[in-house]
């Protein structure tokens, strides 16, 4: 099964006449685990920004099961989601709210009210909170009262409870100490699966911490907007890592 | 000799430079005929008059004032929250409208709310007679505008980064908007509720002064029959409900944890609505237009007022702003600045209280005892009364502030005033100056009261033009006020843009 999700044709983004992306070709298959590298300020972010629709590219074209995203429906992009760098998520509202807020696309409009006035059921966001060891004293938290950590977790949740096929995390691991890493990484990779060892959840992570590597099964090296490698993550050697940084 | 260096805090004493032409004019308007009527208002202060009669019909005329109070408010505020919305650029990012609407929009609040509510129950008058309903309407309108326009400064401050966050969710567009403005919505209830009430309680009262019914009718029937000690008992019991309220409404905690508040929050918005919009339309096709007869009439050219006389009542409006707007920055931290001890606070927060209670027109006419209607008299009452709101604002972050630096340079040995001066006011000096740029917006609207009341600028104009139904002078002048509060408005922004 290697059907092409998300394309990147020949993309580049100028911001201010600062090259930001420069000419940048990527395909994410169904399944594929990735991980990006590149050093800080080399352009992760704002090619995750490109993938997931919230930034166009000043030239070439991304296509979402082969369509341009002006010609999907909404029930279609619900298929990505983000973990934000910077969270993004509602400061004034509690923990449990915030990742209410990932169900908002299949629920109606009552389920925003019910959420904001705290009457909606909660269930599925604490299954999903605690899966992120995020446990019941900060359920009802606001978001500013939360450390660092917490508020990680809870973005992370507010990710995963979208069920979408296609994760984009821009270094979710930050603030997390090494066993929640652990277990952020299983959750995110959904390793959890060992029967049929494979998932169909594509993923793709940037991030900054090598020894995390094993996991995924294909590496990108982005420089300066430009990607220099793209390969098997059985592949990579310190050639291409002195290259990105 | 040291230069005078520019900075915040000697700006905002700067203004009270006004006080010299301001002065002057003032005592070569001197007259002592009225001396002991004033005297006597003073005094009666202290000795209202209280007996049974007076106290129900004081309590019946609150009620009316209370009632055409609260409804202004709550209509005002739910409007001004939904035009708030229709204002903001979070509304217009979500759902793609083009930004052409989002001006527009801007523009015609703008309009409305350059014309003070006073303006538009003149008008209302004028076109549908008196009547208890053109209380809430005048005031409404503005209102509706002015509270949107605070709805939308907050809605400003929404995360642009948390929109795209919730965008990328994909939820139904009025999920996402609900699920961004709900904490700047509620927080602008909570923060600014109350204050809308005290206001449009006085305005109600102000519109009673010209008829409308009410506490201020009241009011002003007594100063006319020179009732002092009525129309002290109508004041006081109007401080009593000012301040009645406010402690009621700090009872309510807007705790949107609970339940049943939520709900009962919820019905009151959507039964609100609905009754407005039926009353409106019933207002609208239930009236008969006394005076008004035509829309052509607007453009019936009959005006004999010539265009120097126009240009010298608009530069008469502008002087009238810039002099009160002076009095109300300066003379609050100066009198603070200057009276700094725990005794002095406390009778100047009475003197400030009684600045806000006692209406505009009412401080005018007091003063008219013993100065000639003049521009600077209207300008000194302007300014007092609005000095009466900034220093609240200014003693109440005063009072909230760190006073280490305070208590420090007192430790130096450093004089009190200095030291109030450099480790307090220093700090608060450009939040002040926001706020006064805010104010002085108002100031300019204001200025038909006092216009209207004493004889100068504008808001006189209109009223010698409405009672001759020149329509087409009444346009010209609301026209010619409208401009001035919007290049007010805009000016003002810059600057609380810049001190922000
Ligand atoms: N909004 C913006 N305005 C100006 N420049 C920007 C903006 N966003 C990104 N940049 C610039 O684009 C380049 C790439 O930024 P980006 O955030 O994508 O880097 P990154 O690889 O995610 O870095 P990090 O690892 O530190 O998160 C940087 O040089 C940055 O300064
Ligand atoms: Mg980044």
């Amino acid at each position: 099964m290697n059907n092409t999700l998300l394309e990147l044709k020949n993309i580049s983004y100028n911001y201010k006449n600062n090259l930001i992306l420069n000419k940048v070709n990527l395909k994410i298959n169904s399944g594929d685990k990735i991980a990006l590298l590149g050093k800080s300020g080399s352009g992760k972010t704002t090619l995750i920004s490109v993938l997931n629709g919230t930034i166009k590219p000043t030239q070439g074209e991304v296509k979402l099961f082969n369509k341009s995203f002006e010609q999907l429906d909404r029930k279609q992009k619900r298929k990505i989601t983000t973990i934000w760098q910077d969270l993004r998520l509602i400061e004034d509202l509690s923990a449990e709210q915030n990742v209410n807020c990932g169900l908002l696309a299949e629920n109606n409009f009552y389920f925003a009210f019910k959420n904001l006035l705290n009457i909606s059921s909660f269930k599925k966001a604490h299954k999903y909170m605690q899966l992120c060891r995020l446990d019941n004293s900060i359920y009802n938290k606001k978001i500013r009262s939360l450390s660092g950590g917490q508020k990680q977790r809870v973005a992370i949740a507010r990710s995963l409870i979208q069920g979408s096929n296609i994760l984009l995390a821009d270094e979710p691991f930050n603030n997390l100490d090494p066993k929640l890493i652990t277990t952020i990484k299983n959750l995110l990779l959904e390793n959890v699966d060992q029967n049929t060892k494979k998932s169909s959840k594509t993923t793709l992570v940037a991030l900054h911490r090598l020894d995390l590597l094993n996991d995924f099964d294909k590496v990108i090296g982005i420089r300066s907007g430009k990607i220099f490698f793209n390969i098997k993550r059985t592949n990579l050697n310190k050639l291409h890592l002195d290259k990105i940084y | 000799m040291n230069k005078l260096k520019l900075n915040y805090t000697s700006l905002s004493f700067l203004p009270i430079l006004v006080c010299i032409p301001l002065g002057y004019q003032l005592i070569t308007n001197i007259h002592f005929g009225g001396f002991k009527l004033f005297q006597e208002f003073l005094i009666s202060a202290f000795n209202p008059k209280i007996d049974n009669e007076i106290i129900i019909t004081a309590i019946n005329r609150l009620n009316q004032t209370f009632l055409i109070g609260f409804f202004s408010w709550l209509v005002s505020i739910i409007f001004g929250a939904i035009f708030g919305i229709l204002s903001s650029n979070i509304f217009y990012k979500i759902f793609n409208i083009p930004k052409f609407f989002y001006s527009m929009i801007r523009f015609f609040l703008t309009i409305i709310r350059s014309i003070h509510e006073v303006v538009w129950g003149i008008l209302l008058m004028q076109i549908y007679g008196i009547n208890f309903s053109i209380g809430i309407i005048a005031i409404c309108i503005p209102y509706i505008a002015v509270n949107s326009k605070v709805f939308a400064e907050q809605l400003e401050t929404i995360n642009y980064k948390s929109f795209e966050s919730i965008n990328q969710i994909n939820a139904h567009k009025f999920s996402s908007l609900l699920t961004l403005i709900w904490n700047p919505i509620i927080n602008t209830f909570k923060n600014f509720g109350l204050y809308r009430l005290e206001c449009s309680i006085r305005s109600t009262v102000i519109l009673g002064l010209f008829g409308i019914g009410g506490i201020g009718t009241s009011i002003f029937l007594s100063f006319q029959t020179l009732n002092f000690r009525e129309l002290w008992t109508y004041l006081w019991s109007l401080a009593i409900l000012i301040i009645l309220s406010g402690v009621i409404y700090k009872k309510i905690k807007f705790n949107n944890t609970n339940k049943i508040l939520s709900i009962f929050f919820i019905v009151v918005f959507f039964i609100t609505i609905l009754f407005s919009f039926f009353y409106f339309l019933f207002f609208i096709f239930n009236n008969n237009f006394e005076n008004f007869n035509s829309v052509s009439s607007l453009f019936k050219s009959s005006s004999n007022f010539g265009l120097f006389d126009f240009l010298k009542l608009i530069f008469d409006t502008i002087i009238l702003s810039l002099l009160s707007t002076g009095i109300a920055i300066s003379l609050p931290p100066l009198v603070i600045g200057i009276f700094n001890n725990n005794t002095s606070k406390i009778f100047i927060k009475i003197f400030a209280f009684l600045l806000r209670l006692i209406p505009i027109p009412v401080i005018l006419l007091t003063l008219l005892t013993f100065n000639n209607p003049s521009l600077s008299l209207a300008a000194l009452t302007l300014g007092l009364h609005n000095a009466g709101i900034t220093s609240k604002l200014l003693f109440t972050n005063l009072d909230s502030q760190d006073k280490r630096n305070y208590i420090a340079m007192r430790s130096l040995g450093i004089s009190k005033n200095t030291s109030w001066l450099l480790g307090l006011f220093s700090q608060q000096a450009k939040s002040y100056l926001a706020y006064c740029a805010y104010r002085s917006d108002i100031i300019i609207r204001e200025t038909a009261i006092v216009g209207v009341i004493g004889g100068v600028g504008l808001g006189w104009q209109l009223q010698e033009s409405l009672s001759s139904f020149a329509w087409q002078e009444v346009t010209i002048v609301l026209i010619a006020y409208s401009s001035i509060a919007i290049v007010g408005e805009l000016i003002n922004g810059k600057i609380k843009n810049s001190l922000t």
